[in-house]
């Protein structure tokens, strides 16, 4: 194999270029047979089209074209040959045969040289896995010679998948046409889109996850640290966290996500853009639950602090055993809120060029020109908020039920109202400075 | 009673205590002694500083002056190490102050296994004979907030016997509790106290100071009025502050 790889080097090496030998394959294309794409799937019927001009030196008497093995002939299909003449259009084909293999041309005489061959191949199905095709074959000159073509510019054909198979179908429902002929309903609503859309978003949609399912989780242990900070005895301690705090709290994520990205490469600093994206996710939110986990902790009665010295607990073993786990019940519902405007702000992320979903979204938009990815889009992002916000309500519920309302936390409606708003204050006890204006 | 100081037996021993909230003068002088064994009922009008001189005992609130001793230590010296002492202390609240994420079992056993270090099993069987001792054997599974104010007011005091304490500080044990649920709570202190467990009761409950009390101690405006057997103070009050406020509650 090595031998005649570089045999063939060296013959293509030594021997010049042969100019204008035979026939010249100028084009070979096939018309996308997709809806709104311009990719052609396999199997399905399209129309290849071929051109060769021929030779300046010979004329030519037949034309063989080969299909790639695997093509097929779709009901109706038929190939027809034009011999051009810069514009115009020559009567000089006598017959074109046609079949799964091959299409065969013969001309009524000789086609001179310099002249074009075009053909056209209609519902001719390429083949169905997907990959770069060539036609080739051969042609007769007046010499009587059989000559090899050269093998076309390839196409890339790509296979047929279940959701091209839907969009197929759908294309030729009469209900969807009826639907897509309302202006409104095709930009927003294109079921063809829908389809494509869902599994083409999911990627997207597990970037975003990931973003937040890392994120969120690092952001716990560091708010949990900063709310210790911030109640702790040192004044300068307090302070310091709550200037942490008050800076991130006061100014946009999206302020952020610029900093750190645009920022950080000026020192020199390069990091992957989906683990950086998942770090000032995870600062960002640090602080919101810092204040949530304070705000918990400041609302468990001082008697559980006093029962637990009493006993002789010190002040490591009352916060880990006896405070923080009332804590997590009670900051759970808002915790939650705060994981679910965390998850919708990996959006931002889309702006510095962060994979997630609205960066899939998009693509497909500016690729479709259709709105319809990004109402998928929507869709994804409800499919984890909508859960979670139920969740929320029943946990509400239990605690309330549980712990009675002296014990409860603030006000359900308070929080409710934050849900899908960036939050005024997370806290769940009321008298907390926990407002968004930082002083 | 200066000459009583000296005595080994003494488990509390408090000097000359003053207690300041900002500008309020709340404890304005106590001396008092607490000996082993010993049963002390406090008493007093509301504001008196009852419960602030209990809660200087075992330093939930910092003295602004004066001395507390614990056996043998200085706790008011500033590198006494506090726990150790609390330890010792057990203290029973008004509000009870369970902890409300835990049994009633893992109540009594938390502060053994992180405090005293003891094994799980061990925690476990002695958590278990405190309950049965306040009469919770059927409840040492539920939940502090599936438990009546008595029962809740119970495993309290049994969490705070199962740290062997050498001392135990009740403050108004019984003062948020439904009348019909306050005998149970008192029988226990009974026991207690029938016991030999050296104990300083602050109530209002004067049927049970004068059963059970060795000593009856009268504070009104931070100060110790009068104190003395129970029949002698109830009985018998020298001061007129006394006799009123004697007057008012039966
Ligand atoms: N943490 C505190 N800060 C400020 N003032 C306090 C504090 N705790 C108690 N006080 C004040 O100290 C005084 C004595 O309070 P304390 O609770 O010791 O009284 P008490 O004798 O236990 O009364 P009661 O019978 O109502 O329980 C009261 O005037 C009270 O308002
Ligand atoms: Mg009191």
């Amino acid at each position: 194999m090595a031998v005649i790889a570089v045999l063939a080097l060296v013959v293509s090496l030594t021997t010049p270029p042969q100019q204008a030998a035979g026939l010249t394959v100028e084009k070979a294309t096939a018309k996308s047979n997709q809806q709104d794409g311009n990719e052609v799937i396999g199997g399905q019927p399209t129309r290849v089209t071929w051109e060769g001009r021929v030779a300046a030196d010979e004329q030519i008497s037949m034309l063989t074209l080969t299909f790639p093995e695997g093509t097929s002939l779709a009901e109706g299909a038929s190939a027809k040959a034009t011999v051009l003449d810069g514009l115009v259009r020559l009567e000089a084909v006598q017959d074109v045969q046609l079949d799964i293999q091959q299409a065969v041309i013969t001309f009524e005489q000789p086609v001179a040289s310099g002249l074009l061959l075009r053909v056209e191949i209609y519902n001719i199905a390429l083949p169905a896995a997907d990959g770069d095709y060539s036609i080739g074959g051969n042609y007769r000159n007046t010499t009587g010679e059989v000559v090899a073509l050269t093998p076309s510019p390839p196409i890339a054909v790509i296979s047929m998948t279940t959701v091209k198979a839907i969009t197929l179908w759908l294309d030729d429902q009469p209900w969807v046409q009826s639907w897509n002929s309302v202006l409104f309903l095709r930009i927003f609503f294109n079921p063809q889109l829908i389809v494509a859309s869902v599994p083409n978003l999911f990627d997207g949609w597990l970037h975003s996850l990931g973003l937040v399912l890392v994120g969120f989780p690092l952001a716990i242990p560091i708010g949990l640290g900063v709310s210790f900070l911030r109640m702790a005895r040192l004044r300068i301690v307090r302070f310091i966290s709550s200037i942490y705090v008050n800076i991130i709290r006061g100014t946009p994520l999206f302020l952020q996500i610029y900093i750190a990205f645009f920022g950080l490469p000026f020192l020199g600093i390069s990091i992957d853009s989906y683990l950086l994206g998942i770090l000032v996710l995870a600062m960002n939110s640090s602080a919101y639950l810092a204040e949530i986990f304070r705000a918990g902790i400041q609302s468990i009665h001082k008697g559980q602090f006093e029962a637990s010295s009493s006993l002789g607990m010190n002040a490591v073993q009352t916060m880990f055993s006896v405070i923080i786990p009332q804590t997590v019940r009670r900051v759970i519902p808002t915790a939650t809120s705060e994981f679910i405007l965390l998850y919708k702000d990996t959006s931002l992320l889309a702006a510095v060029g962060v994979m997630e979903q609205m960066m899939f979204a998009k693509s497909m938009v500016a690729s479709t020109g259709n709105m319809t990815p990004y109402i998928v889009a929507a869709g994804y992002y409800l499919l984890v908020t909508l859960p979670l916000t139920k969740i929320i309500a029943s946990f509400e519920r239990r605690l309330a039920a549980a712990e009675g309302s002296s014990t409860a936390p603030s006000s359900s409606k308070k929080r409710r109202r934050r849900l899908f708003a960036k939050p005024a204050s997370d806290a769940p006890s009321e008298g907390v400075d926990a407002d968004a204006n930082p002083s | 009673m200066p000459t009583l100081r000296e005595q080994p037996q003494a488990v509390v021993r408090i000097e000359q205590l003053h207690k300041y909230f900002g500008s309020l003068e709340v404890l304005k002088g106590v001396d008092m002694e607490v000996d082993r064994g010993e049963v002390v009922v406090i008493l007093g009008p509301s504001g008196s500083g009852k419960s602030t001189l209990l809660r200087c005992i075992n330093l939930l609130e910092k003295p602004t002056s004066g001395d507390i001793w614990f056996e043998d230590t200085r706790i008011t010296d500033p590198a006494t190490d506090i726990n150790k002492i609390r330890e010792h202390v057990g203290m029973v609240f008004q509000s009870f102050n369970l902890f409300p994420h835990l049994s009633a079992k893992k109540n009594v056993m938390l502060a053994q296994r992180k405090v005293l270090k003891r094994s799980k099993e061990e925690a476990e069987r002695i958590a278990i004979e405190q309950l049965d001792k306040v009469g919770l054997s059927d409840r040492v599974d539920y939940m502090p907030a599936q438990l009546s104010g008595g029962q809740q007011q119970r495993v309290a005091i049994a969490r705070a016997l199962a740290m062997d304490p050498h001392v135990m500080l009740f403050d108004e044990a019984t003062s948020a509790l439904d009348p019909e649920l306050v005998r149970g709570v008192l029988d226990v202190m009974r026991e207690l106290a029938r016991g030999g467990m050296t104990m300083i009761v602050v109530t209002h409950e004067m049927g049970f100071a004068n059963e059970v009390a060795d000593r009856a101690v009268f504070m009104d405006g931070g100060v110790i009025v009068e104190q003395g057997r129970p029949e002698d103070v109830f009985g018998n009050p020298t001061h007129e502050r006394t006799r009123d406020f004697l007057g008012h509650i039966s």
